[in-house]
């Protein structure tokens, strides 16, 4: 699909499908849901250190208490479970890894009981040296976290390292470093260090699970991954999928935390033993900063070559990721920061080493980015810092080097065509590239930075979407998916390539939440991969649908059915001008001149899913395919700074994304700002602050986050649209990418306001006074 | 050792018993099965939980239950009358300031106090009046485009 | 929470009575901005709260007959901060109490709870230490006032024994002509804990400019700064300006902790005295500065 194709629906801007719901309160969310008076609250006793050996767990006093109906430990619970490899039980067993890991649970009649009976379990430890650091971690001289590790379940695309805590080494060596450094005019070094954040999704992690007296269990759950939690959950408790039923309504933000499987596994195995009652599982905020997922921390070495035109000719970049107490979910992070360890650049001498890591800290998993805005903060800045040492403009020397159609990335892949220099391009421009800033009051100076931007969804070779649509007796459409709605406006996507497929009006569409034993399977709501690949599913399903209605509408008139169309619901004839609405044919049929009916009821199916994703060389990291596609983009940024305090005031943010198609141009726009601004809560407030392990700061006290006064003064959002080959109309995701660029730009712009550099997150007031201080 | 309260909720009068160590948020959600307002942290920082209190935004999560007796309480379900959306929510609507929507209900009641007591405000003075209530989605955006457009939309009387 | 019992003393009297267990199992409440958090966390486990909002005058802010502004204890912050009186005479203290969190929290946190609470950090500390306030404490032995500046004895703690509870703060008449400035800083732009915060505030007369200093967050107690102070009594150029400023720097007790370093902090105490100096002095043009010769101390 190389053209614009003309559409009526998407396209263009209609208003969030669920919006009503929420403006009303009206939508529910699992904690909404009633349950009645039987209702069981559950509740985790957690370690209180970083690392050790459990030796005692003494039950009997919490058991005794009335009210308490389930007692559990990870002894009744001994699967592993994870997504890319299983390094996690339910429960923690022998040791615990982190402080805060789960290593019994209750369920009681009520929320007082519940916290009275966590008090009541006497754990009894043998605390051991813990690992804080991933170098550290990484080193012969770390003690090792898991030494099982070799024994592990692993996808075939993870190489772990038995014998170490390194549960991932992602290499990737292409062409002749010697001779990259040799053709250099100037090679530097520095090192970036990106401290965990969390993904505060103002819903917390949330679930309840019950079981029938036949043995079904039922999972509420506000979870990005139904199918996966059904999945991860059912092979950690060795049942059938189809015992296990996963219901997610709306969903309360995720970015990323709630993907995979965190605490719901523990509700499940209360429900196993709570005789038929629903036990609800819902974490506090203090929880949720450090009980779920966490972001992992990244050590990062930059290193690069550049000749004094400024030309990129070699990069040897190392990432130790610091990756928990379990990285079922990290390894594919340290994979994804491996075959995109360049950055959007054609890079020909190419040497990445990435490092998953286990450490003796909260489990990391994927954050929107996956990895991209951690290594983009080191990589975005060190082409700015060697620009500058050159005298080049830091913009020219980006589309430079900045990838274009059929350039090969650093794992040998093609890059497809990308409107990744009309961003950097156009991001440039809207912020008054080379005009300097206006002047400001006394003790502010004002700086402009730019970074820009590559994301491949990072998916497993195979993964899935599948949709169904059915019309109803009033002329609407229902479609079916397996995809969630976590703010991002899927429903509503989904409804406009539904509407566009068919031929019928946006609102004549109803999307339904997920319940996997109704939807249609999808792999999980993450990597921004809806819009393009449940997007062909459902676009798929549509067309199906029409083509039912118009091969027997044709059949019915004795038409051709080229000459047929279904407009705003209503079937239509070019030759003859007949019509008929859609509605009184879609249940019922359409009425043949004998007086017998064909073609209904009409119910469609639709499926995607990618076929040439090619595994990589383990030790080369060389592979003809290596993801589906990188969406590109670029952030330029004002910023004010304080000279005196140290305070950062951003003025302005411009994003500039190339999305193929945008299907829904304001929803795009809003993931922008969104992304932006998220993006830039990271940068400049953020970060779990870790003593030894214990988190000192998991409360919106001490974790600050951007408020409504923090957001920038101004943002610009530039909608680039250069198509994707097996996008819908062209599409690509961009849920995550605005908040890559956006840290590294904001530091850049700080160098150009203050000529200071700071090669850390967060951006403090103090550490950017500090810097100041010389 | 439960109490007897009285309140009004939405217009609603509600005579209940309530325990001291629960929460405003606690009885509206848990007793009243108004499930609108919503818990994000129950530390009075995020705001997903704010109410109108006698007309003055609170977050309920700070509020013991006893103390509500003899209150006229708003939520997220008594800002629309008859059915006709207040001009916040139609502009947050046409906005698009809502994404996954969690934030949105305690946002709304604390903008609808807002326009009360200053119904014309500058763009710093939404700013402000939001400090107390975080989204994550949206980067506050359009919620302060939308409280713009629905000052300048008006509303006849504030709400009691 | 786990279960406590709430309860309305209908007197000073009984509320004392209340309150004298002092073992911690029963404790004072007002707006609960504190307190419900550390119940909530399970750090504070209470047998017994005991709300005070209702007792006489808690709620009422006032001018007593010689003058005085006497703002009950029970007073949200947003009660004090939006006052007509407390905005045009004890503008500093309108400022602090307006920098507290969100508005919608400053209508349940009360001046009271933010003083008895004692962080070093509290917003209406310092605001008070320069105007000079002086706290109303009953007790079972009756009432007694002990001056804002005796107050507070360390971090989270004050004077008050138990049985006693704050009833009110009392603010001297305000003079002719002053005014005031608080700043502090955060880590979001507004409404968050002060990492460090600085008050001023100058009465001025024909012929005396007296000056208040006062910085919070940098110590174990809110602090006055008095060598500055009297520094810039005596001089009130520019250069005496950036001399006070320095020595209020000198004068703060800062700590490292999660939210700053001591360094930044004794920093940012000279910036932000410097800050509210210059705009006091703007404020007060254009007779701000009093003509020579000056007399030594302060009234």
């Amino acid at each position: 699909m190389t053209e614009h194709q003309k559409t009526h629906v998407v396209g263009t801007s209609p208003e969030r499908i669920e919006g009503r719901d929420k403006v009303t309160g009206a939508a529910t969310y699992v904690d909404d849901i009633q349950f009645g008076p039987n209702l069981l609250w559950g509740a985790l006793k957690r370690s209180p250190i970083a690392h050790g050996l459990i030796v005692r767990i003494d039950t009997s006093k919490a058991r005794a208490l009335p009210g308490v109906r389930v007692v559990v430990t990870g002894e009744d619970f001994p699967g592993y479970m994870g997504l890319y490899l299983k390094d996690r039980r339910i429960f923690a067993l022998d040791r615990v890894r982190a402080v805060g890991e789960a290593v019994a649970a209750v369920a009681a009649d009520t929320k007082e009981i519940a916290e009275q009976a966590v008090a009541l379990i006497e754990v009894e430890y043998e605390e051991l040296p813990g690992v804080f650091d991933p170098e550290y971690g990484a080193s012969p001289d770390a003690p090792l976290l898991h030494p099982d590790l070799g024994s592990y379940e692993c996808v075939p695309f993870v190489f772990p390292q038995p014998g170490t805590n390194v549960s991932n080494w992602m290499k990737v060596r292409k062409g002749d470093m010697d001779r990259g450094w040799a053709e250099a005019d100037l090679v530097f070094e520095h090192k970036y260090r990106v401290p965990h954040v969390q993904h505060v999704p103002l819903e917390t992690h949330v679930c309840v699970a019950q079981q029938d007296p036949n043995g079904k269990i039922t999972l509420w759950s506000s979870s990005q991954s139904p199918f996966a939690q059904r999945n991860l959950i059912a092979k950690a408790l060795h049942i059938n999928h189809s015992r296990l039923r996963v219901i997610t309504p709306n969903v309360g933000g995720g970015f990323g935390c709630k993907a995979g499987v965190s605490m719901e596994g523990a509700a499940v195995a209360l429900a196993l033993r709570a005789k038929g009652r629903p036990v609800k599982l819902r974490m506090t905020r203090e929880e949720e900063f450090y009980t779920t997922f966490v972001r992992q921390g990244l050590v990062a070495t930059i290193r690069m070559g550049m000749t004094r035109d400024g030309r990129i000719t070699a990069m040897q970049n190392t990432f130790y990721w610091d990756g928990g107490a379990s990285t079922e979910y990290g390894v594919n992070i340290a994979r994804a920061a491996g075959y995109s360890g360049t950055g959007p650049y054609f890079v020909p001498n190419i040497h990445v080493d990435s490092y998953c890591v286990y450490t003796n800290h909260p489990v990391g998993g994927a954050m929107r980015g996956f990895g991209m805005p951690e290594i983009h903060f080191g990589i975005e800045q060190h082409i700015d810092v060697m620009a500058h040492k050159l005298g080049l403009d830091p913009v020219q020397v980006r589309l430079k080097n900045c990838l274009k159609d059929g350039d090969e990335t650093l794992t040998g892949m093609t890059m497809h065509p990308t409107g990744l220099s009309q961003c950097i391009s156009k991001a440039a421009e809207a912020i008054g590239w080379g005009q300097p800033s206006a002047p400001a009051g006394p003790h502010k100076v004002r700086g402009k930075g730019l970074a820009a931007m590559w994301k491949a969804p990072a998916m497993p070779p195979n993964p899935g979407s599948s949709a169904l649509v059915r019309l109803n007796e009033d002329g609407t459409a229902t479609v079916s998916i397996g995809g969630v709605d976590i703010g991002q406006g899927a429903l509503t996507a989904m409804a406009q390539f539904a509407a566009e497929g068919l031929g019928i009006k946006v609102t004549d569409v109803r999307v339904n939440t997920v319940d996997t034993d109704y939807s249609p399977y999808e792999w999980q709501t993450v990597a921004s991969r809806l819009t393009w690949s449940m997007g062909n599913a459902v676009l798929r399903a549509a067309e199906t649908a029409r083509v039912q209605v118009l091969t027997a509408v044709a059949e019915a008139w004795g038409e051709d059915i080229d000459d047929l169309d279904i407009i705003d619901g209503m079937v239509v004839s070019y030759k003859t001008e007949e019509s008929v609405p859609l509605k009184d044919i879609a249940i019922y049929g359409v009425q043949r001149k004998d007086g017998t009916f064909v073609g209904a009821p009409v119910v469609a199916q639709g499926r995607f899913m990618p076929d040439y994703v090619t595994p990589l060389d383990a030790e080369t990291g060389q592979g003809p395919r290596a993801v589906v596609h990188f969406t590109t983009g670029a952030q330029a940024v004002e910023v004010e700074v304080d000279t005196e305090t140290g305070e950062l005031q951003v003025l302005k943010i411009v994003s500039a994304f190339d999305v193929g198609r945008a299907i829904n141009p304001e929803m795009v726009r809003t993931q922008m700002e969104g992304g932006a601004v998220q993006g830039m809560s990271t940068a400049l407030l953020e970060s779990i602050i870790l003593d030894r392990g214990r988190p000192r700061n998991p409360n919106f006290t001490d974790y600050r986050i951007a408020t409504a006064v923090d957001a920038p003064l101004e943002t610009e959002n530039i909608i680039v649209e250069v198509p994707q080959d097996d996008g819908p109309f062209g599409a690509r995701g961009v849920g995550e990418h605005p908040m890559v660029p956006t840290a590294p730009a904001i530091a850049n712009a700080v160098f150009d306001a203050a000529g200071v550099r700071i090669d850390s997150m967060p951006l403090t007031s103090q550490k950017v006074w500090e810097a100041l201080q010389g | 050792m439960t109490h007897r309260i009285q309140l009004t909720v939405n217009g609603e009068h509600y005579d209940l018993d309530v325990q001291p160590h629960h929460t405003l948020l606690q009885v509206l959600r848990e007793q009243l099965v108004l499930t609108g307002t919503k818990n994000g942290c129950e530390a009075g920082e995020c705001g997903a939980c704010a109410v109108l209190m006698n007309g003055e935004p609170v977050n309920s999560c700070m509020v013991l239950a006893p103390e509500a007796d003899g209150a006229a309480i708003t939520t997220i379900e008594g800002l629309a009358s008859d059915a006709q959306l207040d001009p916040l929510q139609e502009a947050f609507v046409a906005t698009g300031a809502t994404q996954c929507g969690f934030c949105t209900p305690g946002i709304l009641v604390n903008a609808r106090a807002l326009l009360d007591r200053n119904p014309d405000p500058t763009e710093p003075e939404i700013r402000e009046a939001l400090v107390g209530n975080l989204c994550r989605c949206t980067g506050y955006i359009r919620i302060i485009d939308a409280i713009e457009m629905a000052a300048r939309a008006g509303r006849k009387e504030p709400v009691q | 929470m786990q279960p406590f019992d709430y309860v309305v003393p209908q007197d000073f009297a009984e509320a004392s009575a209340l309150l004298a267990a002092g073992d911690g199992s029963v404790r004072a409440f007002q707006g609960g901005t504190d307190l419900i958090i550390r119940m909530r966390g399970g750090f504070l486990k209470p047998d017994r709260v005991v709300d005070l909002k209702h007792l006489p005058g808690m709620r009422e802010i006032r001018l007593s007959d010689d003058g005085w502004l006497v703002i009950g204890a029970a007073c949200t912050m947003n009660q004090v901060g939006l006052h007509g009186v407390v905005l045009e005479h004890y503008g500093v203290l309108a400022e602090g109490c307006n920098s507290v969190a969100s508005y919608q929290l400053r209508n349940r946190a009360t001046i009271g709870g933010n003083l008895c609470n004692a962080s070093p950090a509290a917003d209406t500390a310092p605001a008070l230490l320069c105007l000079e306030a002086v706290a109303e404490i009953y007790g079972p032995a009756g009432v007694r006032r002990v001056p804002m500046n005796d107050f507070f004895t360390g971090p989270g703690r004050t004077v008050l024994q138990a049985g006693e509870f704050l009833i009110g703060v009392h603010l001297p008449p305000a003079a002719g002509r002053s005014a005031g400035a608080y700043n502090k800083l955060g880590r979001t732009k507004i409404g968050d804990i002060s990492m460090v915060s600085v008050a001023v505030n100058c009465a001025a007369s024909a012929d005396a400019a007296t000056w208040r200093i006062a910085i919070g967050a940098a110590g174990p107690t809110p602090l006055r700064a008095l060598d500055a102070e009297r520094s810039l009594g005596e001089d009130a150029s520019p250069e005496g300006v950036a001399r006070a400023a320095e020595l209020a720097g000198k004068a703060a007790r800062p700590i490292d902790d999660i939210r700053g370093s001591a360094a930044y902090r004794r920093a940012m105490v000279q910036v932000l005295a410097r800050r509210g100096i210059e705009k006091v002095l703007a404020d007060l043009e254009p007779a701000s500065r009093p003509t020579p010769p000056l007399t030594g101390g302060q009234s």
